[in-house]
C-alpha cells in the first residue's frame, strides 16, 4: 500500500505507528458509513481499510499542527479555536464546520425542551450551555478576522453544493429501497465517529502527545473525520464513473468527469455489459482519487503545496474545485 | 420496522395514538346555573386539596377539545373570546372529566352542538352522534345559531369568582383557556388527519409567587425537596399528583415542568405555591404562564426523510450522524417538529395547544407524500 506516498501530507511515522500493536479498527463501521454515503450495499473491506488509513493519517497531521498552534499560545489543551484557526483559509469547509456546530447546539436546545429530566440536568450543570459552540466560534472568528470575510460567513446563506449533491444522492438511493432496506440504510447513516467517542479517542492515540484536545475539539475532530470519509467517497464515485468505458456513447471522451451521470447508466451498462453503479468502490478508485485530488482532500488541504495538473491549468479549467469543495 | 436506536430518548415520551372516542363521562351533561356554581366551588376546593385530585381520564378527553374549539371559534369569534376566562372554572363540574377548557356555551348548548356529544351524556346527542366521524358534526357545528350561544354566555357572567384571572384581555395567561384568542385561520377538516391527534407530553410553565423565599428553610421543611446551592441556586421540589417537578428560586419565581395538560400544570403550580405558603411565606399566584408545550404522535407509516429534507430544505435539517430525527422548523405556527423515520413525530415550542394541532395538520399531508411503502 503506497497511499502514504500518494498523500503528500502524510508522514511515514504515522503509518508505521499504526501497524505496531494497534488493534482498534474502524473498518466495519467505515463499511457502513460508506454505504450510507453512496457506496454499494456491501462496501469492500479492503476499501474500508484504505479509507481508514487515509483518514487516520489526515487526523494525526491535523492534531500535530493543532498541537503546535496550542503550544504557540501557551495553552494546555487543544481547543476548538485551534482547529478553527487551522481551517481559516478554506471558506467552504469552514462554513460547513460552523453549520455543523450550530446545528449541534440547536439540537441540544430543542431536545432539552422536550424532556424535563434534560431540562433539569442542563440547569444543574450551569446554564452556560446554550449555544456554547456557536459562542466559541463567533468569539474566536471575531478575534482573528481582519478583513471581515470570516464573520460574513455567519450570515452567509449560500447553498453548499457538495452537501446538496450528497443529499440528492441519498434521496436517489433511498427512493428505490423498500422499508426494510431503508431501515437498514438509516441505521448506517446514523453511524459516526462521535457516536463511538471513546473508541475514536483510542484510535487517534493521543497518549503520545503532550497536548490533548478537549471535549468540543474532539467533537470537531470526529466531524472532520466523517467529512473526510464523505469526501473520499464523493471523489471515488467520480473516478469510478470516469473509468467506465461507455462503448456505445460517441461523446464519452468529451464529457467532463466532473458530474456524475445517473441517467445514462442504463445505456452504458448495456453497452459495456458491466453494472457501473452497483459495484462497490475499489481501493484503486480511492487511490486514483487521492492521486488526482490530493490537494483537496482532508481538513488540512489549504496548507498543502501541490503540483497537480489542475494548478497548472488556466483558471477556467479548474471547475473541479467548486464541485469538490 | 426496526427503527431509531437508543439515543432517541424521545421514544419513551411517545405514547401510542389515542382512540378517537373516549369513554363517556360519568356525570350527566346538562346543568343549571345554580348547579354550575356549586360545582365551581367544589372545583376550587378540589384545587386546594392535597393529593389524588387529577382526573384519571382527563388526558383522554383532550383530543375532542380542539375540534369543538375550532368550530366554535369559526362561528363565534367574539363570544368565544369573552367567554373563555369565565368558563374554564365552571366546567370543572364534570368531576373526573377535564372539561375546564371548554367554553361554557358548549355545556349549555350541548343539544345543538353534536361535536361535543362524546363528552355529554344527553340522550339526543349520543344517539345521533357517537358513531359518526367528526366531519358531519363539524358541518352541523358550523350551522350553530350564534344568538343562542350569546344568550347562554350572558347567563354565565355572575358565576365566577376567586381564582379566575379577572382580565379577559389576557386569557392566554390562564392555562385553562384553550381557545385561541384570535379567530383561527381557516382550518383543514379534521378528517384529513385520519383522526390522529397529538398527545401532550410535557408542559413547562412559570409563575411568580411574589415574595422572597428562604430556600434553605423550604428545603429543610418540605418533603421531596432538594437544594444544593453549590450546583444550582434553586430548590427542586416534586409532587406525585400531578407528577411534576418545580424549580423554586429565591426571588419567588417558579418553573413547573412535567405536567401533561395545561390544567394539570396550573394545578401543580398551585400545589407548590400552597406548600410554600404553608411554610410561612406570603406566596401569591401571579402571572401564571405556559412557556412551552410538547406533544407527540405517530403517523403509523415509515417516512423517507431524505426526500423530505431535499424538498423542504429551507425548513428542515437532517443530520443522522447527530440526531436520528429530522428537525423541521415550521414558520406558521412557529413550532419545531422532530420527525423520525419510524413515523413518530414530536412537536415542541408551542405556547398553546392549538398550535400543536395546527402544526400537525400542516405536516401530515407532507409526510404522507414521503411515505415509505
Amino acid at each position: 500500500m503506497n497511499n502514504t506516498a500518494a498523500s503528500p501530507m502524510s508522514t511515514a511515522t504515522s503509518s508505521s505507528g499504526r501497524n505496531t500493536g494497534k488493534s482498534i479498527s474502524f473498518a466495519t463501521e467505515l463499511q457502513s458509513m460508506m454505504y450510507s454515503l453512496g457506496d454499494a450495499r456491501r462496501p469492500l473491506h479492503e476499501t474500508a481499510v484504505l479509507v481508514e488509513d487515509v483518514v487516520h493519517t489526515q487526523l494525526i497531521n491535523l492534531l500535530q499542527q493543532a498541537a503546535e498552534v496550542s503550544q504557540l499560545r501557551g495553552a494546555r489543551v487543544i481547543t476548538p479555536e485551534d482547529l478553527l484557526f487551522l481551517m481559516r483559509k478554506d471558506k467552504k469547509k469552514l462554513r460547513r464546520l460552523l453549520k455543523y456546530m450550530f446545528i449541534r447546539d440547536y439540537k441540544s436546545k430543542i431536545v432539552k425542551g422536550i424532556d424535563e429530566d434534560d431540562l433539569l440536568e442542563d440547569k444543574l450543570s450551569g446554564s452556560n450551555n446554550t449555544n456554547k459552540r456557536q459562542k466559541i466560534a463567533q468569539d474566536f472568528l471575531n478575534s482573528i478576522d481582519q478583513t471581515g470575510e470570516l464573520l460574513a460567513m455567519f450570515e452567509d446563506d449560500e447553498v453548499d453544493e457538495v452537501k446538496q449533491e450528497r443529499m440528492e444522492r441519498a434521496e436517489r438511493q433511498t427512493r428505490i429501497m423498500d422499508s426494510a432496506q431503508y431501515a437498514e440504510f438509516c441505521e448506517s447513516r446514523q453511524l459516526s465517529f462521535s457516536k463511538k467517542a471513546s473508541k475514536f479517542r483510542d484510535w487517534l492515540d493521543c497518549s503520545s502527545m503532550e497536548i490533548k484536545p478537549n471535549v468540543v475539539a474532539m467533537e470537531i475532530l470526529a466531524y472532520l473525520a466523517y467529512e473526510t470519509v464523505a469526501q473520499l467517497v464523493d471523489l471515488a464515485l467520480l473516478v469510478r464513473q470516469d473509468m467506465v468505458t461507455k462503448a456505445g456513447d460517441p461523446f464519452s471522451h468529451a464529457i467532463s468527469a466532473t458530474f456524475i451521470q445517473y441517467h445514462n447508466s442504463a445505456e452504458s451498462t448495456a453497452a459495456c455489459g458491466v453494472e457501473a453503479h452497483s459495484d462497490a468502490i475499489q481501493p484503486c478508485h480511492i487511490r486514483e482519487a487521492i492521486r488526482r485530488y490530493s490537494h483537496k482532500i482532508g481538513p488540512l488541504s489549504p496548507f498543502t503545496i501541490s503540483f497537480s495538473l489542475t494548478e497548472c491549468l488556466p483558471q477556467e479549467w479548474d471547475g473541479f474545485s467548486s464541485l469538490l469543495m | 420496522m426496526a427503527s431509531a436506536p437508543r439515543p432517541e430518548r424521545d421514544l419513551r415520551l411517545l405514547a401510542g395514538c389515542l382512540p378517537p372516542y373516549p369513554p363517556p363521562p360519568p356525570t350527566v351533561g346538562l346543568l343549571s346555573m345554580e348547579q354550575q356554581e356549586t360545582y365551581l366551588e367544589l372545583y376550587l376546593d378540589q384545587c386546594a386539596a392535597q393529593d389524588d385530585l387529577a382526573p384519571p381520564r382527563s388526558p383522554l378527553f383532550n383530543p375532542v377539545v380542539p375540534y369543538g374549539m375550532y368550530i366554535l371559534n369559526a362561528s363565534n369569534p367574539d363570544t368565544a373570546f369573552n367567554s373563555n376566562p369565565e368558563v374554564k372554572e365552571t366546567s370543572g363540574d364534570f368531576s373526573s372529566v377535564d372539561l375546564s377548557f371548554l367554553p361554557d356555551e358548549v355545556t349549555q348548548e350541548n343539544k345543538d352542538q353534536p361535536v361535543i356529544s362524546s363528552r355529554h351524556e344527553t340522550e339526543e346527542n349520543s344517539e345521533s352522534q357517537s358513531p359518526q366521524s367528526r366531519l358531519p358534526s363539524q358541518d352541523i357545528g358550523l350551522g350553530l345559531n350564534s344568538s343562542s350561544l350569546s344568550n347562554s354566555h350572558s347567563q354565565l357572567h355572575p358565576g365566577d369568582t376567586d381564582s379566575v384571572q379577572p382580565s379577559p384581555e389576557k386569557p392566554n395567561s390562564d392555562s385553562l383557556s384553550l381557545a385561541p384568542i384570535t379567530p383561527m385561520t381557516p382550518m383543514t377538516p379534521v378528517s384529513e388527519c385520519c383522526g390522529i391527534v397529538p398527545q401532550l407530553q410535557n408542559i413547562v410553565s412559570t409563575v411568580n409567587l411574589a415574595c422572597k423565599l428562604d430556600l434553605k428553610k423550604i428545603a429543610l421543611h418540605a418533603k421531596n425537596a432538594e437544594y444544593n446551592p453549590k450546583r444550582f441556586a434553586a430548590v427542586i421540589m416534586r409532587i406525585r399528583e400531578p407528577r411534576t417537578t418545580a424549580l423554586i428560586f429565591s426571588s419567588g419565581k417558579m418553573v413547573c415542568t412535567g405536567a401533561k395538560s395545561e390544567e394539570q400544570s396550573r394545578l401543580a403550580a398551585r400545589k407548590y405555591a400552597r406548600v410554600v405558603q404553608k411554610l410561612g411565606f406570603p406566596a401569591r399566584f401571579l402571572d401564571f404562564k405556559i412557556q412551552n408545550m410538547v406533544g407527540s404522535c405517530d403517523v403509523r407509516f415509515p417516512i423517507r426523510l431524505e426526500g423530505l429534507v431535499l424538498t423542504h430544505q429551507q425548513f428542515s435539517s437532517y443530520e443522522p450522524e447527530l440526531f436520528p430525527g429530522l428537525i423541521y422548523r415550521m414558520v406558521k405556527p412557529r413550532i419545531v417538529l422532530l420527525i423520525f423515520v419510524s413515523g413518530k413525530v414530536v412537536l415542541t415550542g408551542a405556547k398553546e395547544r392549538s398550535e400543536i394541532y395546527e402544526a400537525f395538520e400542516n405536516i401530515y399531508p407532507i409526510l404522507k407524500g414521503f411515505k415509505k411503502a
